[in-house]
């Protein structure tokens, strides 16, 4: 191939390849994120229904009834309660267990590995109906197990302690995994430094261990509360909002109205808060976590 | 006992330590096996139900092992659910995804990571924000627009909006910065093209951060189930995760016959993953978030 | 690599052996060479004849959409069909129940949808825009279906009931007898019913219950939104709008709660479906629809049960015994083509027609045929769900095509009420402004006053 003498700068255009790339990139997340979002906005301002093709201006009258609906709040307040619980034993459960997996010498390491996986791999909606089993009264084998007779999921006090049991087993493992990659990438010569000057196991985990992973939980932690803010099938299949309205979430609400009361006006109002909400929150744990990151 | 210098942590170990070693090693044992028999409780329950009756599944006295074993749900399965299409359908997906991912997300975080251009950073942290923005709030506007553009029950639809990933961005863009400007000058003096550079030069390098996006990816488009839910009509061209739900009738849910469809699913992902874990856990360790 | 290799073959072999046991179940239907066959004209009022060719003779292709649980019902009715013209090619399409109703009116709004496709009056609202009226006079239609009038819209039929379903009381028989009780003991109103129940009950020594003479757990807001009936109380005001907070309603649901809390014949912590349960053998009495008899024989076979009807407030004949719901016939896409139309038409006049099709339709469901020549079937009348209803089929209303807002919102009023200790009146007064508000954006309107014994409601 001919060599292409150009006049080599030390400043990197990057010529077409950039050009072909940025405009992609721009194409693309203006298409599938910006567009939806604005089309959502606008949205909230009418009564829409497709299947009747209605798209009429209702000004503020979707808003009003978004503020001052007790669900929504009901909802808002369970998803918040929800993601910030599953998120924080996700973490713990991840932490603890990638340590105990890593700094022993244990045997059948692959095997706890993959165990803790499974039920990751596994589709969501399968392992929910096998839940829906282990949650009743009768012949459940949560009860037996714990020599109990609580109804799960038709009992207020634990419908939304059942679906985070659930959400919690699933997922834990991923955690695992990742903590795992995590720990396996520091620098030894920390802990080194750290035994010399005497810190046992605890406070080396605490003082050495812990900083050093600090970008890892805030990965595992971000990715937790977005996705867990948009939980719908354990819902969906184990109490549907129930009972009453104890373990009504934000995403189902949403699902129902949308594609259940084909009302997309009042759906596109009540994600669109959902959606300032997550900024915020994520804003939040940036910042909580300190600005060392990113750069 | 010989003073044995520790594996792991490049200790002395004597008599007396050694002791709390090991009953730290017994209680972390146990910690550890409690934690899987958990784990997988739920899963040997299903196996055992997926060769029950569904009366079985349903009677008030339960036992693990079935009182009567039959083979009648995985034949169902196999049969009449046409499980192997959904299967493949869904590893396809998944495949397909991840590979386009992959690539997208390093050409992308190469340029934003290598070239020097007005509104980079902008751009960066716009894609980056993207990534707040939960799939719930946008799926209405994205149903339409694919109903617009007469994209329902297509593959297109599934696929074209999830070309690029802010995630996968991401982790490339801290994988390419670490790739220092020298190699790359390199071969720019021996005369290379930016896309030869890219391709020949930085590509090869973004092992381990590729490893870590297959895996998110890869789970991520196997277990997604609301999209290709709406958005996918065709029975024959249904994901498996969205098709395990073809076992709730009407009125009532054939659970064995889910079981046993579950169970089947569940075995290539585990062996494919028994096979790469190191792999795995290497890669997710080397491109480990950094910050 | 050697690992690599090792898995690959794995799954490799999985796949094969996969292939070879599983075998794809093409659901069209399979084509017939050519036959020169006259066949009888079939029907009574509504008649059919097959040898008028359908689309001129020539080929077409249509998609026939219906829910899971019925691919064998629905794969008879496209082989008979075929069998009288070979030249129409229909796929059938199969959802699972909940993702058909967020499937189907999307399908419909463009080109390519199902011509055809099993339909059910909750969904009226969706579809109704989309559905083509059949080609067949109304006056037939209704001279041979019951209930057919509720269905007429400016004078054009869309769909019509096949099969009226209601609840009746299951009843297990085996503790029946155990309890010293005959056919004699059968109750009639809702005091003797209590009675009964209580009779059935059996706790332990530490007063745990064992055996649940009455469950209502799982879900009873089918059967509150039409015990009020009984009392004259109709679920609807002229102007579209439900009505919950009142007497009859507070006496229906004060009675459920009773009879755990007063009587005892179960509570809420004893089993979470009232029909499994059943099955399970540890509820003695449960108030099931029609199709809980196909269910409890297919998943709980050594099950004893029969039928009676439901319990009235007393011995006078009461404004309506309860509600029924209409198993739907098929609805006719609109957006379809003409010619397409034409076919969906014909195989609609056949299901109609058709006195045998009918049968098997009824008898897949366990419901009560709408088609007036199979209400004195024996086959059917053998069904115990079914034989109850002959003789006061009459006094069964149906309210109309309720929007999915309210079932939704009486099972939550109704988990509040049991679960939750609710206050009743706030409750009703709750989920009726709740299913109010959306009520007024859909075009519901009550059927009530079709009712052949409309006139004997109760005016507030």
């Amino acid at each position: 191939m001919h060599a292409r003498k150009k006049k080599y700068r030390g400043g990197h255009n990057g010529g077409a390849l950039k050009n072909i790339v940025v405009c992609s990139l721009v194409i693309f997340f203006s298409a599938f994120v910006v567009i939806p979002i604005i089309v959502v906005f606008i949205g909230s301002f009418h009564q829409w229904n497709p299947l009747k093709g209605e798209f009429s201006f209702l000004g503020l009258d979707n808003w009003k009834k978004v503020f001052g609906s007790d669900l929504f709040w009901l909802s808002m307040g369970n998803t918040v309660i929800f993601a910030a619980i599953a998120t924080s034993f996700r973490v713990v459960l991840g932490l603890a267990l990638s340590s105990a997996l890593y700094s022993k010498l244990i045997k059948y390491k692959s095997l706890y590995r993959i165990l803790y996986y499974l039920p990751t791999i596994t589709p969501l909606v399968a392992v929910t109906f096998v839940w829906k089993f282990i949650f009743d009264p009768q012949i459940g084998l949560l009860d037996k197990l714990l020599q109990t007779n609580i109804n799960w999921l038709f009992d207020s006090k634990y419908a939304m302690i059942a679906i985070l049991i659930l959400t919690i087993w699933k997922d834990f493992g991923y955690a695992v995994i990742i903590f795992l990659g995590g720990l396996y990438s520091l620098p030894r010569d920390c802990y080194e430094a750290a035994e010399v000057d005497g810190a046992n196991s605890m406070q080396r985990f605490r003082w050495v261990t812990l900083p050093l992973l600090k970008p890892t939980v805030l990965f595992i932690v971000i990715t937790s509360l977005i996705s867990y803010f948009q939980t719908y099938i354990p819902v969906m299949v184990l109490t549907q909002g129930g009972p009453g309205t104890a373990t009504y979430l934000s995403s189902y609400l949403i699902f129902d109205e949308a594609f259940t009361k084909y009302n997309f006006g009042y759906a596109s109002a009540l994600s669109f808060v959902l959606f300032v909400f997550i900024a915020i929150m994520t804003g939040i744990s940036f910042k909580v976590s300190g600005s060392t990151q990113t750069e | 006992m010989k003073k044995k210098r520790n594996l792991k942590l490049g200790n002395v170990v004597d008599n007396g330590q050694q002791k709390k070693f090991r009953i730290s090693s017994v209680i972390l044992n146990i910690v550890l096996i409690l934690c899987s028999i958990l784990t997988i409780l739920p899963f040997i329950w299903m196996i055992c139900s997926s060769f029950k009756t569904n009366a079985e599944i349903s009677a008030l006295v339960q036992s693990f092992l079935p009182k009567k074993i039959i083979f009648d749900n995985y034949q169902n399965v196999l049969q009449k659910f046409d499980f192997l299409r959904y299967f493949l359908n869904s590893l396809v997906y998944a495949l397909i995804i991840t590979v386009i991912t992959i690539y997208t997300s390093a050409i992308s975080g190469f340029v934003l990571a290598k070239y020097r251009f007005r509104g980079r950073q902008l751009l960066f942290t716009f894609i980056l924000s993207t990534m707040m923005v939960p799939g719930v709030v946008t799926i209405i506007p994205r149903y339409t627009m694919m109903q617009q553009l007469q994209w329902l029950d297509t593959y297109k639809a599934l696929v074209i909006p999830s070309i690029f990933t802010a995630f996968g961005i991401f982790m490339m863009r801290q994988a390419c910065t670490a790739i220092p400007d020298e190699m790359l000058d390199a071969a720019r003096i021996d005369g290379a093209g930016e896309f030869r550079v890219f391709h020949r030069i930085v590509f090869p390098q973004l092992h381990n951060s590729v490893v870590s996006i297959a895996i998110f990816q890869f789970l991520w488009a196997w277990d997604d189930y609301l999209w290709p839910y709406l958005v996918i009509r065709s029975g024959d061209k249904q994901m498996l995760s969205v098709a395990l739900n073809l076992f709730s009738g009407r009125y009532s849910t054939d659970y064995a016959g889910l079981f046993a469809a579950t169970s089947i699913a569940i075995i290539p992902v585990v062996i494919f993953y028994l096979v790469f874990q190191k792999r795995f856990i290497e890669g997710v360790s080397a491109s480990a978030v950094k910050g | 690599m050697k690992k690599k290799v090792v898995s690959l073959v794995l799954i490799a072999s999985l796949s094969m052996g996969l292939v070879a046991c599983g075998n794809n179940e093409k659901k069209d239907a399979v084509k017939n060479a050519g036959n020169s066959e006259e066949y009888d004209v079939i029907g009574d009022t509504v008649t059919y004849d097959p040898n008028k060719p359908v689309n001129g003779g020539k080929d077409i292709d249509t998609e026939f959409w219906y829910w899971t649980g019925a691919s064998n019902l629905f794969e008879s009715l496209v082989d008979q069909y075929t069998k009288y013209h070979p030249n129409v090619n229909i796929e059938l399409v199969e959802n699972p129940y909940d993702d058909y109703w967020t499937k189907l009116p999307l399908a419909l709004q463009g080109t390519d949808g199902p011509a055809i496709f099993n339909m059910h009056n909750s969904q009226h609202d969706n579809l109704i825009d989309y559905m083509a009226p059949y080609d067949i006079p109304v006056d037939d239609i209704e001279a041979e279906f019951t209930g057919a009038s509720g269905h007429v819209i400016d004078d054009k039929i869309y769909y019509t009931d096949y099969g009226l379903m209601t609840a009746t009381v299951y009843y297990n028989t085996d503790m029946w007898k155990k309890a010293g009780l005959t056919k004699e003991d059968i109750p009639t109103t809702w005091d003797e019913f209590r009675k009964v129940a209580k009779k059935l009950t059996i706790r332990d020594g530490d007063g745990n219950l064992v055996q649940a003479g009455f469950s209502y757990n799982g879900g009873i807001q089918g059967d509150v939104l039409g015990m009020q009936y009984q009392y004259g109380q109709n679920l609807f005001t002229e102007d579209n709008q439900i009505t919950l907070n009142n007497d009859a309603m507070k006496e229906v649901v004060n009675r459920l709660k009773e009879m755990y809390t007063v009587d005892g014949v179960c509570d809420y912590n004893f089993g979470n479906n009232s029909g499994d349960n059943f099955g399970q053998g540890t509820v003695a009495m449960f108030l099931g629809w029609g199709f809980m008899t196909n269910l409890l024989e297919e998943n709980f076979p050594d099950t004893k049960f029969d039928c009676f009807e439901i319990p009235v407030p007393s011995d006078k004949t009461p404004y309506a015994y309860h509600r029924y719901n209409g198993e739907s016939t098929f609805g006719i896409n609109k957006n379809a083509s003409k010619e397409q139309q034409a076919v969906a038409q014909d195989i609609v006049r056949f299901f109609l027609a058709s006195d045998s099709i009918q049968k098997e339709f009824c008898l897949a469901n366990s419901v009560f045929p709408a088609k007036t020549s199979l209400q004195t079937d024996s086959d059917l009348l053998a069904i115990p769900s079914i034989a109850v209803l002959a003789d006061h089929i009459e006094r069964y209303i149906w309210p109309g095509t309720m929007p999915s807002t309210v079932e939704d919102n009486v099972k939550i009023m109704l988990e509040d009420i049991f679960y939750n200790d609710k206050d009743i009146t706030k409750a009703l007064t709750d989920a009726e402004n709740n299913i109010n508000e959306d009520l007024k954006n859909s075009n519901f309107e009550s059927q009530e006053s079709k009712y052949k014994y409309a006139d004997e409601t109760i005016k507030d």
